[in-house]
Parts: structure tokens; C-alpha cells; sequence
């Protein structure tokens, strides 16, 4: 199980071809692509067989340098470098003598004990890494191998003894044509090292004042305990509840004490206190006085709380088109916030639930990157069959027990490496021109080590040698095979061959690296949504904006009122502005003007009502005597109310009040038709708290058929609550609404509550519900029915109904009314 | 674990380093410094040490070791004129690995602001151990920036500590290697330089085992190059005895250790294996010695686990226990799901055998035994009425411990506080403290953990070999040199002093201990006889 996992970092065996040994790669990422196949990037290790020619003499001069001595692997690069013009770093020669001294002597007598059979080998075993990455299929890969960066403490015979163990010392560079020392250099000189100042004499102080190199914010030494620590920080955080409570700005962000005790329990306030007690030198009376001033108690405020609903959106919009260029947030859509702030309301703003849409796309996203794949072995003795019958295939591999006979017509050579005749298996293997094949261990070291297993009969000479040959003479060598057939150019090309998304849309032809890179260019700039597999949503749902007008649209206002109508457009939002025409118009009236004209137009100006003290003369002017309209009118006379609506209850027999528990809800009054003899509410305040409601809950409430159109907008934000069994009941909302002193109807919307709340979860885990979701602005929104109820009441009913909005409304002539439709109640959504 | 001695420390943070911003996508976030902050203050760790804010480095300090002309470049450049500064950014390696952000001057002074404010408290001996997670940023040239970092805080720590401190030791557990803090001192022979870091195709390249220093500074340069997948049990197998062998042999009077969390699993550019455990105990090692300790921050680029580490780590340094459930914070939400400071490591392989360990430990041992002891001590003349009773309890040693008695106080006694112990033949060195008489020695507690058990033996066995090897370098001179001793200031005269002692001694089979100063005085002694 555990060799067939495959991890990022792993260093595997990968097969392109069946016949040519196998690729050595590094997997730096295993990606899922859409049709669910596994995608890994790796990175290219290079086998000497697989360098150049000129590179692999560079490389054997470097060969023999770790076999005999190990001096001088700078110098073969070194040399490298000559060849090549690149950076050198031959400053490391002085570090290598150094220690050559005592380790090459060690180091020599080991490698001489090498045969001459394993220093072939060791070839096998060096591999050059490149900082190519290329793109595979997983199911190319056929095991796994290690390969390290060669240690000077290690023996090179400690690869040899172990299978699928390489080495590299140097890095091949496909593009360039370059090898090189994998190693960066210390240098030295002047201008690289630090001057070291003499230590002083001990009896010298350091003329260094700390106070101007540190300031005290806090220190242990004080009579205080950590209980009066603890004690002065709840203080601290119950002032803070209090102060927002006062605040009007903070009460309408948090509608509840829940919210505000959340808010003022955020590390801000904590860290204040830390302060102030240190200020007030731990006195924790001195301290708790200076958190209540005369001016008010305290208020620490972060910047999560500092900023509001529509910054927020700004800001999620922001991030949203630019990416996390906070510079670029701040100049386009937040320019009245400091950078800093921006940066700290980002990482505030991720542990909110806003952020955690986003994780999510994320997460779907980490979940197309694999850490680990499973690859199942691959058997190439099943594929035996097929590949035997094949005969043209370069390399078909011979079962020698299933058709033996035949075998023997394969010349019965014995194996062209080891000159066995014995195998379980042949390997048809054609070097260069000859024919000829492998048996099976010799076969696995070609897969592997891309060479033969010992050198080919009678030819001692090293790889080099033979390759220098196979230059000259393409001798069917064989170790010049391997060599041959494969153009250089080739092998790095195909080596390059990177996805890339380009977009569809013709004249365009934009090429991403990634599929949602794509995908955001699509809907950018071409408008298009294409679903990326992707769930980030591609359009967005919300609108919010930041407009900023610049002097010429304004200019073009103030000459262009006339096509504008700026009153009309702003009374009808739906109102059409043709802006061709006011284009057109404002090139046509600007043509003629100068600078200054156009300068003088932008100037405001102010509108000249006449003079205030004018006015109030007039206003003022005796002589009409004392108004019908100033005379008070009598008590008794007064308008009684309908209904108190909220009437002191009943005594009881004891003289204490008996509250009743308060329905609810009045849904019939906004149901049933309307009649004449029955009040209508033209805001039901309850009932706007039930309009959202879903059926059922209205069935089980008062049993009657109930038809509420829920229409209007959708809802801005989607409700994110993660923890609904934990939300408030209608009455408790209620009770905290009334307790927050804010209408009720204003912010309990959709029959989703939206509060903040500290609930502990099942895991014991507190969950905050920031403010951030609290509930937007609304207004009402009038249909006909409602204007035309209004036409029916008078306007002293209207004024009062204004001012006591939960006051019913009598009715009067709607008998006369044909309409029997139930008003509808639309609330819309101020953006 | 953290039973060991409290200690006074001092804690360097300024409010506003969690609010710069390398750019988008960059991996460095200074907030990691925030979020460590506000856990200290959630975890009631901040109650429990000196808070300072530090003051903005100015350009003259960072001129101390960085070129004038750099200096003023990161001074003047700013994201809206970089255009103007085209050759230069080339010239300083600022554009790609470190940008140029808003404020990133401040960012530099405020990061080298701490280490050398914390520097000079340690001069002042106002505290013993200081912590500056915003400093740290190791790979800094002299006139270079690189790999995140533009100037150097350690360096600049170092050099405020050189004023008071003959030989001062830098550990680097960052997963890169410490280049810049390397490079910066790399051919002097009063700092010694150790890095723990993954070597091969990894930035920034240098770090090899055979790069040991120049010059002077020959051997005083230690790396220790790793490779992938270094898990708690490999990293103490290799932290504990180095470091042992180092602080015998170099016998620091300072130590500066970077953090640098990239260490641990998980980390964005990190490939090690190691836990929050893993990492604190290098720290709680180093604390043993009790020395003067200044404690950088560093790497570290899965933000969630570097305030987990360092928050750990400060815990460790003020020897609190806190516990693993993480306390409420305003960045609770980053921490889970599991919401605990202890993470665990992953299924990787590690691809560093203990065979290989273990020959890179010997190479270095190797190297180590090199180093001239006590490089450049000052000494002064040894008062002839010093008690001398080297000879009487070589039974008391305990083999089994792990630097015998003698072994601690050989580093300093003060005044010959402790008479019982014994001589150490080994060297003559003497710790520059000794004569100050103030500081605490740097002996291990006695409540060694089994960390330091299991690194006993090869400290005592390479230890003893440490006394061959010396006698090779300079057996003639032992003589005549050993008759100026009492007067001579020298301190390799004192040296190859204590070298023929041990030759003449060497019926003494256990690495015999004892204050420099009795040392000194048997020298005296012998040349009386």
C-alpha cells in the first residue's frame, strides 16, 4: 500500500516509451483535472545519457574527480563554466582545500577500493537535476526511487549498494545548455563582512540609554494577582458593553447587548486595559476611574468594528476584482482608509462568516491539488501477451515459458548484457541496428539506470569513451544506442510542453495558467460566465459602489440640466437619463467655452432666497392677531386614541400588575380582505416580522389559510447562520428589539435573525456571529393599493399615522372600493 | 519539561509591525507577529514578562553593518518612486523576493529596533533572555537585500552584543540556511554561526557542510545541511549533541537563536517535518545553559502555526506551562479546525537516515575539534592563593551525567565558589565572565531531561577525543609557554598550558572539570614545582 502512494516530493520512475528506460522526475504537485484524472507536475532529473555531448565530457571531468579524490567538484564546475560563460563561484575553492586536508585523504583510499566495474555503474547512479517542470499523466509513473544531493561524508558505494538510489551534484540547465554546482557561495571581503567592534573594557558602561531604545508597556513586577488582573479585564469589557450602548453608531451595528458584549470583548479593549493599568502604575482604582472619564466611558474600537455594512461590501467587492492588492483596494474603492487599516480589517475580516464562502472555494479548489495518489503497480507482465505478438514493436517482451519454442527463434542469443542464456523473461531490445535482447534483470537495470548492466564484452572504456566513439563513427556500440536516436533538441522540447488555457473568443487568444484565471477573464472581459468547475461565483450579487464624480460630469450636469432633469431622476430612479443625447449636448454648449468659463461654471452658487431677517419680519408681522391654528385645544376635546397600544395591564387582586403574555402576531388583520367595518394597518408593524415567514409556521400559529407574497428583491446576503437551533425565538428577538430600543420592525426581516450571539457549540467552542451580518436599511414600498388607501384618509389621519406608526387606521369608505385584494406588503432592500 | 529556573524576560512588540504588507501573494506576513501577540495576551503569558515597545532603528545604527549607500536606498524608496530607482533595486536585490511595500523602511527599523534594543538590555545584564519575533530576518547582506529579508536585526544584535560579550553563539533553526548572519561574520572567530537547514535545490543555495568559515573565522562557521522530511526525533538526534559540542568547545557568553517556524510541518516553504514540540525544545535546550539568550523570530509562512510556535516557544522561555486548548482570541477562526496549539506532523518520509545524521555529526565533530580554544580570552593574572583541589574527588563524577560537575564549572567559577570540583584537564580556557564575576555560569541544570542523557556519551567520548587531537596542533610549545602562564595574558599560551597539563595528567581518565581559573592556577603550580 505504502509503495504505491504517491506524495508530493516523491521521486518516481516515469514511463513515456516502452522500450527506452525510464524517466526520472520529482512531483512537485498531483492535480485532479475536470475529467477526473490525476495531472502531476514534476520536476526533470536528467541522466548523463541525457545531456549533450560536450556537457557529459564536463560532467566526466567531474566524474572522476568524486571517484579518485573529492577536491574538486568546483573545479568541474568551474570548468563547466568556462564552457558555458555562466557564474562561477570558485571562491568555494578555498573553503573546499580547507577541509580537504584531513577528508580527501579518507576519501581517495575508499574510492579506490572502487572496481572498475563499479565505477561504470556509478555513472548510472548520477543523475543532473534541472528546474524544469513539466506535466504528467500519474499513470506514467511505475515506482518510486530516491535521489539525493550528494554528501562529501557520503561513500558513492553506499548507492550502489542499495537499489533505486541516485545521486546529483551538479544542475543541468535544458535551455542554456549549462551545468552547474548546485551551490550558492559565501563571500568574502570588505565588502561582505561586518567590522567587529573590540569589547568594551568591563569596567566600561555602556554610554546607551534604554529609554530611548525602548519604552515600558508592561512589566510583572507589580503587587497585583492575576485574579485582580483578570477581575479588572471583565471590568474593562463591561465598560466597553456600556460605552456602546451609548454609542449611537455602535447600537445600530449591534442591535444587541450580545453583540456589543462580543464587541467589547475583542483583544483591543484587553490590550487598552493591559495599558491603562500599567499607565496608572497597577493601581486598579486609578485605572478603572481613567476608563470612565467625565467625557464617557471608554470606547476601543477595531478596525472590524469600525467599519460599516457598506464599506464592507466595498471591501468584499474590492477583493473580489482586484485580488488582495490592498494598495489598489485602497485607491479605487476605500481611498478614505488608511493602508493599514485596510490590511488589519483583511485579517479580521477572514475569521468572520464572510470569509467563510470564500474558504470554501478555496477548499474545493485544494481539493483538485492531491497531496498523495494511489497508483496501483503496474504489471508489465500482463501486457506481456499483446506486446510479444507485436513484433514490430522495438522492445516486445518475450515470455520464455509460455512459448519457449519460439523463443529459441529469437536466435537464442544469450542476453546481450550478461551474456546469460537463462531468464524467466526476454526482452527484445534493439541497439541500434542488431537485434537482440535482455533477460530480465538486466532488462529492469536498462528500465532503470539507462545503461547497460556491466560493460559491453570487452569494451573497458568508459561511457564517454564509448560515446566519443558512437560521435564518430555511430558504431552500434551499445552503449552508444542510447545515445543515439535521440536528438537533444528533441528531448527538451517535449519536455516543455505546459498546459496552458487560452481563451476561446476569437480575436482574443489570451493564454492563462490557470483554468479560473480563464474563467475571471471571461467574465471580465469578455462578459461571459463560464462555469469553471469552479463554484466562485462569477457574477456578482451584490451591487454596491463607489462613485466618484469627476468636474467635467459635473460640469455636464450644470450645463445639461435641461436634458438631465436632475430633480426628476432623482425622485425616479427608474427614469431613463439619455446620455448620448447629453453627451452630444454638452460637446455642443462646452465647444465654445474657455477655461475659466467652465472653471466659473463648477463654482457652487448659492441660491438666493432673500434674506432670513426679511423672512421672519414677515412671518412675524403683527397686526393678523393670534391664529386659529395657535389656540390650544381644550383637553376633553382632545382626540382620543383608538386603542392604547400598550394599555397598563390589569391589577391584580394585590395590587400587582398581571401581564399577559403579548400575542405575537395580528396576521389576520393584514390577510382578510379588507371591509368596512374592519381596521386596516397600513404598516402592520408585527406583521412585517411574520412576512417572510414560511407556511407552515403560519398554519400552526392561527389554523386560517394565510396568503402572504413574499416578493421583492431577493435577499442581499444569503442567510450564512451556522447555527439556526441557536437563533433567537420571534419573541426573544422581540424583547431584545425593544431592548435596544430600536422600532421592531427596522431589522428583523425575511424571518432570518440576524444576530450576533456567543452559543457554545457541541464541541464546546464558542461561535460568534459578527456584527457584519447584522441587517440592512429598508424602506417600504407603496403599491397601488396602499396610494390608494391613502387617498381615502384625511390628512390629519395620515400626519398621525406618521407620527404613531402602531396605531391602526379607521377606514372609511372603502365599502366603496371594488378592489378585495389583500394589500400587499413589499419590503425592499436599500443597497 | 519546564521545571528548570524562571527567568527574567523581556518581550520586544510595537503594535504596528502586524500591519505591513509585502503584496499580494507574497508569503511573508508580518501579521504572524500579531496573531503570536494577541495569543501571549489570551494565554495570560503577557502578564508574566517586561513588554517593551521598541524604538525605530535609525539609519546610523543599521550602518553598523549595512553600507551607508544601501541604508539610504531603503530609506528613500517607496512603492510610487521605484520607477526612479531602477539600477539601484537591481543593484540591492529588492524588486521580486523583497518588494517594495508601504512603510517597509519602518517595518526594517522597528524589526531592528527590538534586537538591538533587546541586545543592549542583555548588555546591561537588565534581563536574561529577550525575544524579538519581529526580528530575525537572516538572509540580509551588507548591501543587499534577499530572501524576504533587507536588514539584518541579528547581525546588529550580535554586533551590540560583541561590546560586552567576547564570543557570542548563533543557532538557526529557520529551514534556510542563515547566509546573511553567516556571511556577516564569517571570518571572525568571536561569533560562531550554527545552521540547521535543508540543503540541495533550496534557497539560498549556500550552507554546505564544507563551508566552515575564513580566515580567523576558519571553523567558526557550522552548517549542518539537511534534507527533506526532518522529523522531532531526527532534529534533537542532530540539535542536541552539536550544540552540546559546541557549547564546550566555543563556550559562548551569549547566544542569539533565530526561530524561524518554517521549520515545522506544513509550512508553505518549508519540507521539514517538525512539531511545535519539536522546534520548542531546541529552545528549551538552548535556555539550559543559561546564558545570556536573545530569542528572533524568523521564517515561517503558514501564518496559524507560527503563533502557535512562537506562542509556545515564549511559554517555554518564561517556563509556563499553558495549555494545548487555545484560548479566545480575535484570531480564534485561523486555528481550526481542531483549535489546538499543538499540531501534528505528517506521514512524510524523512529522507535524512540516522546514517547520514550521524556522519555529518562526525564531520562536524571534526571540524569542532579544530577550533584553537578559547579563541582571543583575555586573561588576567591569576591570584596565587586560588584554592587548588583538582586532585581529590574523581569518584565523585557521575558518568552517567551528562557534562560532569566539572565540566559546568570549568566554564567559570567565580571567586572558586565551587571548591569540590574537580580540574578539567581538557582546556584552559576560561570564560570572560569569570573574572566579572556577575553572571551566572552557564552550567546545565541538573534536571537534565533525557535529551541531554542521550547526547551524555558522545559529548564525554568526543570530548576525550578532543584532548588527542589538541595535543597534536602545538605539543612543543606546551613547554616554554607554560612558564609564562601566571603573568601572561595570552590566551593561547594559556592553552597549550592546559595542554601539557593534560599530558602530564593523563592518568586521568575522566574529562576532569574545574574553573578556568584553578586551571590557570595548577599551571602556576606545576611551574612552581
Amino acid at each position: 500500500m505504502a509503495t504505491n502512494m504517491y506524495r508530493v516530493g516523491d521521486y518516481v520512475y516515469v514511463e513515456t516509451t516502452p522500450n527506452s528506460p525510464y524517466l526520472i522526475r520529482r512531483i512537485e504537485e498531483l492535480n485532479k483535472n475536470q475529467t477526473g484524472n490525476v495531472e502531476a507536475k514534476v520536476m526533470c532529473f536528467y541522466r548523463r545519457r541525457d545531456l549533450p555531448n560536450p556537457l557529459v565530457q564536463l560532467a566526466d571531468k567531474h566524474q572522476p574527480a568524486l571517484e579518485e579524490e573529492r577536491t574538486s567538484p568546483t573545479q568541474a564546475s568551474a570548468g563547466a563554466n568556462s564552457g558555458n560563460s555562466s557564474a562561477s563561484n570558485n571562491s568555494n575553492n578555498n573553503n573546499n582545500t580547507n577541509n580537504n586536508n584531513n577528508a580527501s585523504a579518507g576519501d581517495a583510499e575508499k574510492s579506490e577500493s572502487l572496481t572498475s566495474k563499479q565505477r561504470y555503474q556509478i555513472k548510472h547512479r548520477e543523475l543532473f537535476l534541472s528546474r524544469q517542470v513539466e506535466s504528467i499523466p500519474a499513470t506514467q509513473i511505475r515506482g518510486k526511487c530516491s535521489v539525493t544531493l550528494l554528501n562529501e561524508t557520503e561513500s558513492l558505494q553506499s548507492y550502489l549498494n542499495k537499489d533505486d538510489t541516485f545521486f546529483y551534484c551538479l544542475v543541468f540547465d535544458p535551455n542554456q545548455k549549462t551545468l552547474l554546482a548546485d551551490k550558492g557561495e559565501i563571500r568574502v571581503g570588505s565588502r561582505y563582512q561586518c567590522d567587529i567592534p573590540a569589547k568594551l573594557k568591563d569596567t566600561a558602561t555602556d554610554e546607551r540609554k534604554l529609554e530611548e531604545l525602548e519604552s515600558l508597556v508592561w512589566t510583572p513586577e507589580h503587587s497585583l494577582t492575576d485574579r485582580k488582573i483578570d477581575q479588572f479585564l471583565v471590568v474593562s469589557r463591561s465598560i466597553g458593553t456600556f460605552a456602546r450602548a451609548l454609542d449611537c453608531s455602535s447600537s445600530v451595528k449591534q442591535p444587541s447587548l450580545h453583540m456589543s458584549a462580543a464587541a467589547a470583548s475583542r483583544d483591543i479593549t484587553l490590550f487598552h486595559a493591559m495599558d491603562i493599568l500599567h499607565k496608572h502604575e497597577y493601581s486598579i482604582e486609578e485605572a478603572m476611574s481613567s476608563l470612565v472619564p467625565s467625557t464617557g466611558p471608554v470606547l476601543c474600537r477595531d478596525e472590524i468594528e469600525d467599519w460599516s455594512a457598506s464599506e464592507a461590501n466595498l471591501f468584499e467587492e474590492a477583493l473580489d476584482k482586484y485580488g488582495k492588492d490592498f494598495n489598489d483596494i485602497r485607491q479605487d474603492f476605500l481611498p478614505w482608509k488608511t493602508l493599514k487599516q485596510i490590511i488589519e480589517y483583511y485579517y479580521m475580516w477572514k475569521t468572520t462568516d464572510r470569509y467563510v464562502q470564500q474558504k470554501r472555494v478555496k477548499a474545493v479548489e485544494a481539493e483538485l491539488k492531491l497531496k498523495q495518489v494511489y497508483i496501483p503497480q503496474y504489471n508489465s507482465g500482463k501486457g506481456n501477451g499483446s506486446a510479444s505478438k507485436s513484433s514490430n514493436a522495438a522492445a516486445g517482451i518475450y515470455n520464455g515459458t509460455t512459448n519457449g519454442g519460439a523463443d529459441l527463434s529469437n536466435n537464442g542469443k544469450p542476453c546481450e548484457s550478461c551474456g546469460t542464456t537463462k531468464s524467466s523473461q526476454w526482452n527484445s531490445f534493439s541497439n541500434g541496428h542488431m537485434p537482440s535482447r535482455l533477460c530480465q534483470s538486466c532488462w529492469d537495470y536498462w528500465r532503470k539506470y539507462g545503461s547497460m548492466k556491466s560493460a559491453h564484452k570487452g569494451d573497458t572504456n568508459d561511457v564517454a569513451e564509448a560515446k566519443k566513439k558512437a560521435a564518430l563513427s555511430a558504431s552500434p556500440a551499445l552503449t552508444a544506442s542510447a545515445v543515439v536516436d535521440l536528438n537533444d533538441d528533441d528531448k527538451v522540447s517535449d519536455l516543455s510542453n505546459r498546459q496552458l488555457h487560452r481563451c476561446s473568443i476569437v480575436n482574443c487568444g489570451k493564454e492563462f495558467k490557470l483554468k479560473t484565471h480563464l474563467a475571471r477573464h471571461y467574465a471580465q472581459a469578455h462578459g461571459i460566465a463560464i462555469s469553471s468547475g469552479s463554484p466562485r461565483p462569477i457574477m456578482k450579487t451584490r451591487t454596491a459602489f463607489y462613485l466618484h464624480t469627476n468636474p467635467m460630469t459635473r460640469v455636464a450636469r450644470i450645463i445639461c440640466r435641461s436634458i438631465v432633469k436632475p430633480k426628476k431622476a432623482a425622485r425616479q430612479s427608474a427614469y431613463a437619463i439619455n446620455a448620448l443625447l447629453v453627451k452630444q449636448e454638452f460637446t455642443n454648449r462646452i465647444s465654445g467655452k474657455s477655461q475659466a468659463e467652465i472653471k466659473k461654471l463648477l463654482l457652487l452658487k448659492p441660491k438666493d432666497r432673500g434674506s432670513v431677517t426679511k423672512i421672519a419680519n414677515r412671518l412675524g408681522a403683527p397686526g393678523s392677531g393670534p391664529h386659529e391654528w395657535l389656540v390650544l385645544t381644550p383637553k376633553d376635546k382632545m382626540p382620543q386614541p383608538v386603542s392604547v397600544s400598550f394599555p397598563k395591564p390589569p391589577k391584580a387582586a394585590d395590587g400587582s400588575l398581571v401581564y399577559e403574555r403579548v400575542p405575537n402576531k395580528t396576521p389576520d388583520v393584514v390577510a382578510l380582505p379588507v371591509t368596512t367595518d374592519k381596521e386596516l394597518s397600513i404598516i402592520p408593524t408585527q406583521a412585517t416580522s411574520t412576512i417572510r415567514k414560511r407556511a407552515h409556521d403560519e398554519h400552526q400559529l392561527n389554523g386560517t389559510e394565510v396568503t402572504i407574497v413574499a416578493s421583492g428583491p431577493p435577499a442581499k446576503r444569503p442567510n450564512k447562520d451556522p447555527m439556526p437551533s441557536h437563533c433567537p425565538s420571534p419573541e426573544q428577538f422581540a424583547a431584545m428589539m425593544a431592548a435596544s430600543g430600536q422600532p421592531l420592525s427596522r431589522h428583523h426581516l425575511n424571518g432570518k435573525q440576524k444576530i450576533a450571539q456567543m452559543a457554545r457549540g457541541g464541541n464546546g467552542r464558542k461561535q460568534v456571529i459578527s456584527w457584519m451580518d447584522a441587517p440592512d436599511d429598508v424602506y417600504f414600498r407603496a403599491t397601488d393599493v396602499h396610494k390608494k388607501t391613502r387617498k381615502i384618509l384625511s390628512a390629519v389621519d395620515l400626519r398621525r399615522a406618521a407620527r404613531k406608526p402602531w396605531r391602526t387606521l379607521p377606514i372609511k369608505s372603502m365599502a366603496n372600493e371594488p378592489t378585495s385584494k389583500p394589500i400587499e406588503s413589499q419590503i425592499v432592500i436599500l443597497d | 519539561m519546564q521545571s528548570h529556573s524562571k527567568k527574567r524576560v523581556c518581550y520586544y512588540y510595537d503594535s504596528d509591525i502586524g500591519n505591513y504588507y509585502y503584496g499580494q501573494g507574497h508569503p511573508m506576513k508580518p501579521h504572524r507577529i500579531r496573531m503570536t501577540h494577541n495569543l501571549l495576551l489570551n494565554y495570560g503569558l503577557y502578564r508574566k514578562m517586561e513588554i517593551y515597545r521598541p524604538h525605530k532603528a535609525t539609519a546610523d545604527e543599521m550602518t553598523k553593518f549595512h553600507s551607508d549607500e544601501y541604508v539610504r536606498f531603503l530609506r528613500s524608496i517607496r512603492p510610487d518612486n521605484m520607477t526612479e530607482y531602477n539600477k539601484q533595486m537591481q543593484r540591492f536585490n529588492v524588486g521580486e523576493d523583497c518588494p517594495v511595500f508601504d512603510g517597509l523602511y519602518e517595518f526594517c527599523q522597528l524589526s531592528a529596533g527590538g534586537s538591538v534594543a533587546a541586545a543592549v538590555k542583555l548588555n546591561k545584564q537588565a534581563s536574561e533572555i529577550c525575544i524579538n519575533w519581529g526580528g530575525g530576518l537572516h538572509h540580509a547582506k551588507k548591501s543587499e537585500a534577499s530572501g524576504f529579508c533587507y536588514v539584518n536585526d541579528i547581525v546588529l544584535g550580535i554586533l551590540e552584543l560583541l561590546k560586552y560579550h567576547q564570543r557570542v553563539l548563533y543557532i538557526d533553526i529557520d529551514v534556510h540556511h542563515g547566509d546573511g548572519v553567516e556571511e556577516a561574520f564569517y571570518t571572525t572567530d568571536r561569533v560562531m554561526t550554527v545552521s540547521f537547514h535543508k540543503y540541495g535545490e533550496y534557497f539560498p543555495g549556500t550552507g554546505d557542510l564544507r563551508d566552515i568559515g575564513a580566515g580567523k573565522g576558519k571553523y567558526y562557521a557550522v552548517n549542518i545541511p539537511l534534507r527533506d522530511g526532518m522529523d522531532d526525533e531526527a532534529y534533537e538526534s542532530i540539535f542536541v549533541p552539536i550544540i552540546s559540542k559546541v557549547m564546550e568547545t566555543f563556550q559562548p557568553a551569549a547566544v542569539v537563536l533565530q526561530c524561524g517556524a518554517d521549520s515545522l510541518t506544513g509550512d508553505r516553504l518549508g519540507c521539514f517535518n517538525l512539531t511545535v514540540k519539536g522546534h520548542g525544545k531546541c529552545v528549551e535546550f538552548v535556555k539550559k545553559y543559561n546564558l545570556p539568550f536573545l530569542m528572533v523570530g524568523g521564517g515561517g509562512y503558514t501564518i496559524r502555526n507560527v503563533s502557535r510556535c512562537w506562542t509556545y516557544e515564549t511559554s517555554v522561555a518564561l517556563a509556563v506551562e499553558i495549555a494545548n486548548e487555545l484560548p479566545y482570541n480575535d484570531y480564534f477562526e485561523y486555528f481550526g479546525p481542531d483549535f489546538k496549539l499543538h499540531i501534528s506532523p505528517s506521514n512524510m518520509t524523512n529522507q535524512n537516515t540516522s546514517e547520514y545524521l550521524e556522519k555529518i555529526k562526525n564531520r562536524l565533530f571534526e571540524n569542532l575539534r579544530m577550533l584553537p580554544h578559547a579563541p582571543g580570552v583575555q586573561i588576567q593574572a591569576i591570584p596565587e592563593d586560588a584554592i587548588n583541589d583538582e586532585s581529590d574527588d574523581e569518584d565523585k563524577v557521575d558518568k552517567d551525567e551528562r557534562l560532569p560537575q566539572s565540566d559546568k564549572d570549568k566554564r567559570i567559577v567565580p571567586e572558586n565558589e565551587y571548591s569540590d570540583s574537580e580540574d578539567e584537564g581538557e582546556g584552559g580556557r576560561r570564560d570572560n565572565r569569570a573574572y566579572k564575576g556577575q553572571r551566572k555560569r552557564p552550567r546545565l541544570d541538573k534536571d537534565n531531561s533525557s535529551i541531554n542523557n542521550s547526547s551524555n556519551k558522545t559529548s564525554s567520548e568526543t570530548s576525550s577525543d578532543i584532548k588527542d587531537e589538541k595535543e597534536k596542533p602545538e605539543p612543543a610549545d606546551g613547554e616554554d609557554t607554560s612558564s609564562t602562564t601566571a603573568a601572561n595574558n595570552n590566551s593561547s599560551s594559556n592553552n597549550s598550558n592546559a595542554n601539557s597539563n593534560n599530558k602530564s595528567d593523563s592518568d586521568a581518565s575522566t574529562p576532569a572539570g574545574g574553573s578556568s581559573s584553578t586551571t590557570a592556577s595548577k599551571g602556576a603550580k606545576e611551574n612552581n614545582i
